[in-house]
């Protein structure tokens, strides 16, 4: 198991720590994921998410390596911006990972996939063999800190003027206990925020500053309630093996145009085939959660599966991610198979709030 | 963790406490503060006749669910409505207004089948 350069610091504030992706983390601090919450929906809060993989990709041929890898095309973006992607398995298009792409400069990135997939995404990325960009894992080298929530820009300024300034989905360096660190405008929360790697030797001290400025620490918990309000993926729920992009509804990161890449042909095949199942969102009726692997009904049919679900702070009410068929639309009713009790739903646009 | 001299527990973590003739129900500390956040606690009908050892609801939180095992057996005469909308009650206050169920047991000395206290603490390291 490993564990993150801010592992003590967790501990000495009392989290309950959970395996993730390999990964010991924080899945909650005493106040509780349900303040968390709340805490990203009205002010900020930081998440230590240093289990997240960074891949530095650099030197000639980065560029290509990643447009014939990854599904998104960077040509549509620019040096000093960050782009969500995806990894293809070659044969059938399933989503190997999601991956958050950094462009730091010309020929040079930071590419940062799930925990667990770190290696398979490293392996992917230098397939090119020999005379290709150099590829190598720095995940042990920083940890990285999300700061999420309405007020996050505004306490980060505090600490890291240049990092509370970067723009949505920019990327830029800044210095922190004059050492150089690399922020981005992204986050997982449906909240606007940023994501700071900072080295490992200033890790503890960057937090500490943070959580001086009022930043509230938050944990899995809180990250996974807040995603999926969101609506957003989770790899292993709604993007895995025998799920492609498409199915998640997420065509919108395929580079169509910009030429072959792993997995084109596979997804192309189903894109001409028609995709089916698709993720919808449902609201339940009450409380009660919905959970992965629950069977969605309509007029007593089976047209589903959740991929995940959990209450939602924010509505008060139950909510889920469902792949289910395509005839399934937005106002219709059904009901979720919770463990024998059948909870009623609608099918709803995301994100959920 | 706290873990009151004045009730008696299951191993399954309930918690129970001789009221007039009558048990009273919820879960312990230890459990609820295993669970995390508390959303949903769903509880049997008033007049259920409940086996002990048998599931007679869930507790669900935002990371997990977990069933409820009836510690004795016994007829359900009362169920805390305060957790359809709060159930968080669970969380701030296990043994007090977090309560689940009151039970008639169908043997009084059937709470003599449950651990003390110092059992609890020794099962949970409390």
């Amino acid at each position: 198991m490993r564990h993150s350069p801010l592992d003590a610091v967790h501990r000495s504030l009392g989290a309950r720590m959970v395996p993730f992706g390999g990964w010991e983390m924080p899945v909650a601090y005493p106040s509780g994921t349900l303040e968390e919450h709340r805490a990203c929906r009205s002010a900020a809060v930081v998440f230590d998410v240093s289990h997240l993989g960074t891949v530095r990709v650099a030197g000639a041929g980065a560029t290509d390596a990643l447009q014939r890898t990854l599904t998104n095309d960077l040509g549509k973006v620019a040096p000093g911006r960050a782009q969500y992607t995806h990894l293809l398995d070659p044969d059938d298009a399933s989503v190997v990972d999601d991956i958050i792409v950094w462009w730091l400069a010309e020929d040079l990135f930071d590419v940062m996939p799930n925990a667990s997939n770190t290696d398979g995404v490293v392996g992917a990325l230098g397939a090119g063999g020999g005379g290709g960009p150099e590829v190598r894992d720095t995940t042990g080298e920083r940890a990285v800190l999300a700061v999420q929530g309405p007020e996050a820009r505004a306490r980060l300024a505090a600490v890291a003027p240049d990092a509370a300034a970067v723009g949505r989905f920019r990327v830029a360096s800044f210095e922190f206990a004059g050492l150089p660190c690399t922020v981005a405008g992204t986050g997982y929360t449906g909240e606007d925020g940023v994501e700071c790697a900072v080295p490992v030797a200033v890790a503890e001290e960057f937090w500490r500053a943070v959580t001086a400025e009022g930043v509230v620490p938050a944990g899995l918990g809180a990250r996974d309630t807040l995603r999926l309000e969101a609506g957003l993926p989770l790899h292993g729920h709604e993007l895995g093996p025998g799920i492609t992009t498409l199915n998640a509804g997420l065509g919108w990161v395929v580079g169509w145009d910009k030429g072959p890449f792993r997995g084109r042909d596979a997804l192309a095949a189903q894109r001409d085939a028609g995709v089916t199942p698709v993720l919808r969102g449902f609201r339940a009726e009450g409380r009660r959660p919905p959970r992965d692997g629950a069977t969605v009904r309509r007029g007593g049919a089976a047209v589903g599966t959740v991929s995940s679900g959990n209450f939602s702070p924010t509505l008060g009410c139950g909510i889920a991610l469902a792949f289910v068929d395509p005839s399934v639309a937005e106002g219709d009713a059904v009901v979720i198979d919770v463990r024998g009790t059948e909870l009623p739903a609608t099918c709803v646009p995301t994100p959920f709030v | 963790m706290n873990v009151p001299d004045d009730l008696y527990y299951s191993t399954e973590h309930e918690w129970v406490r001789v009221e007039d003739g009558l048990f009273r129900v919820g879960i312990t500390d230890y459990a609820q503060d295993a669970l995390g956040d508390v959303v949903f606690v769903q509880v049997p009908e008033v007049g259920a006749e409940l086996q002990a050892g048998g599931s007679f609801g869930e507790v669900e939180s935002t990371k997990s669910v977990s069933e409820l095992y009836a510690p004795v057996q016994g007829v359900v005469v009362e169920v805390n409505a305060d957790l359809e909308a709060t159930p968080e009650l669970v969380n701030t206050d296990p043994y007090g207004a977090g309560w689940v169920v009151l039970l008639q047991p169908v043997d009084l000395r059937s709470v003599e089948t449950l651990l003390g206290p110092e059992a609890y603490r020794d099962l949970t390291g409390a």
